[in-house]
């Protein structure tokens, strides 16, 4: 087990578009956090996180709408890879 | 290093929680007081047979458990007054308020004198066709099983020739790709990506996939992928006990560490078990296919006490300690 390290960032985002985090939105997320190869991205729903760079994982969460959750980054971009995928839910993942 | 920031979840179960997981495999149904169900936690999960406390003796009456009416405890109260046996059962629920449920085995009723009695005390009442001793067995391991500890983990679960394995490593390391050449070689696949771990038992942890996405699995270039449909339901495995963690490092990060004799056997602790784990370097082209094969079937030949590294070393170590004459 790693424990984050001091200069991991949180942020709060909530899961606004209709139908969740289902397969598209998975893909958009994980793009986003590939473009941040050295940052380490999470998105945590209660006592679990998954890893913000793996589809299935970003699956497991039945991310629902209305669902609150907190995505955390530490590395060299940690603040831009949180504003990037901020920008993915506030959108509502491009679907209204 | 992986970043493991699973929390273990140590789940609570309620009555209304037994009910629907052991509707089916139980074929409960309600008698009363259904409406409490889900107020009431089961705090542990052994059902009691309450002869004792009926009979007076409640001194060490196990109220926090599921007590269970068989043939016995119903020809008892059959064979009280209607009064006695509201006192007797009056003097239960008084002794501890605690009790979860009962149900009445053998597809018993409540006797019609009592319902109204049974109704004012809340206490919920489930009937089971099943006989005593079945039924304490059955919703003992479905309890347990409910119970269990349990923990998400980021990495692709396998059975191996019978040896469950977990590979585990960075996102887009090639988990997934080396499963998918496993699964070709005729090996099955657990969970994808993400795998839930629960403790079954004192040595025993288990793996299997998140509902939501079992039997599919995510390759890079395709897509998700569905793989019963692709390989046949035999490549698919619903759930399998753990016996090797196999985790994936790229070549830079702290080659030194790397066990190179296979002496050194390390093990990760998960969920209070210990589990073998042994450390691979992925570099590019290394087909790692054949080598998490080998892990596997080594770990089942030292799990039947043949350790070929401690066998090798104590063949060098006799050889060395007596050395014959040089014969050339």
């Amino acid at each position: 087990m790693s424990t984050p390290s001091p200069e991991t960032l949180e942020r709060g985002v909530r899961v606004l578009n209709r139908y969740g985090i289902h397969a598209r939105p998975a893909a958009l997320l994980v793009k986003a956090a590939a473009g941040f190869p050295d940052t380490d991205i999470f998105i945590r729903k209660g006592d679990f996180a998954v890893n913000a760079k793996s589809i299935m994982g970003l699956l497991t969460l039945e991310g629902h709408h209305g669902l609150d959750l907190v995505l955390s980054a530490s590395g060299p971009r940690a603040a831009e890879a949180l504003d990037a995928l901020e920008t993915l839910f506030r959108n509502k993942f491009h679907e209204e | 290093m992986p970043a493991l920031v699973w929390k273990p979840e140590y789940p609570a179960i309620t009555v209304a929680d037994f009910f629907r997981e052991g509707q089916r495999s139980l074929s409960l149904s309600w008698e009363a007081n259904e409406e409490s169900a889900s107020r009431n936690p089961i705090r542990e999960i052994a059902p009691n047979r309450p002869g004792l406390a009926l009979a007076g003796f409640t001194k060490y009456f196990a109220s926090r458990r599921i007590q269970v009416l068989g043939l016995a405890e119903m020809n008892y109260l059959r064979s009280l007054s209607h009064r006695q046996c509201i006192r007797v059962l009056a003097g239960l629920v008084r002794a501890k308020s605690t009790i979860p449920a009962v149900v009445l085995a053998r597809g018993r009723h409540l006797p019609a004198y009592v319902r109204s009695f049974v109704e004012a005390t809340r206490v919920p009442v489930l009937r089971t066709p099943l006989v005593t001793g079945e039924f304490v067995t059955a919703a003992t391991v479905l309890m347990e099983r409910m119970t269990a500890p349990r923990i998400r983990v980021a990495g692709t679960m396998l059975e191996i020739k019978g040896v469950g394995v977990l590979l585990e490593g960075a996102p887009g390391i090639g988990k997934s790709e080396i499963a998918l050449a496993l699964i070709e070689r005729g090996h099955s696949l657990v969970a994808d990506d993400t795998t839930l771990l629960r403790r079954t038992g004192p040595d025993e942890i288990t793996g299997e996939a998140v509902e939501i996405t079992k039997s599919y699995m995510e390759i890079r270039g395709i897509g998700l992928i569905s793989v019963p449909s692709l390989f046949g339901i035999g490549a698919l495995r619903d759930h399998m006990h753990l016996d090797l963690i196999i985790h994936m490092q790229r070549p830079q990060d702290g080659d030194d560490d790397l066990d190179r004799t296979g002496l050194d056997s390390k093990t990760r602790d998960v969920l209070g078990v210990k589990i073998p784990l042994i450390t691979v370097p992925v570099a590019a082209g290394r087909d790692l296919t054949h080598v998490v094969e080998v892990a596997a079937l080594n770990q089942r030949l030292r799990a039947t006490g043949y350790d070929a590294a401690t066998a090798l070393d104590e063949r060098l170590m006799h050889r060395l300690s007596a050395p014959e004459p040089d014969k050339r």
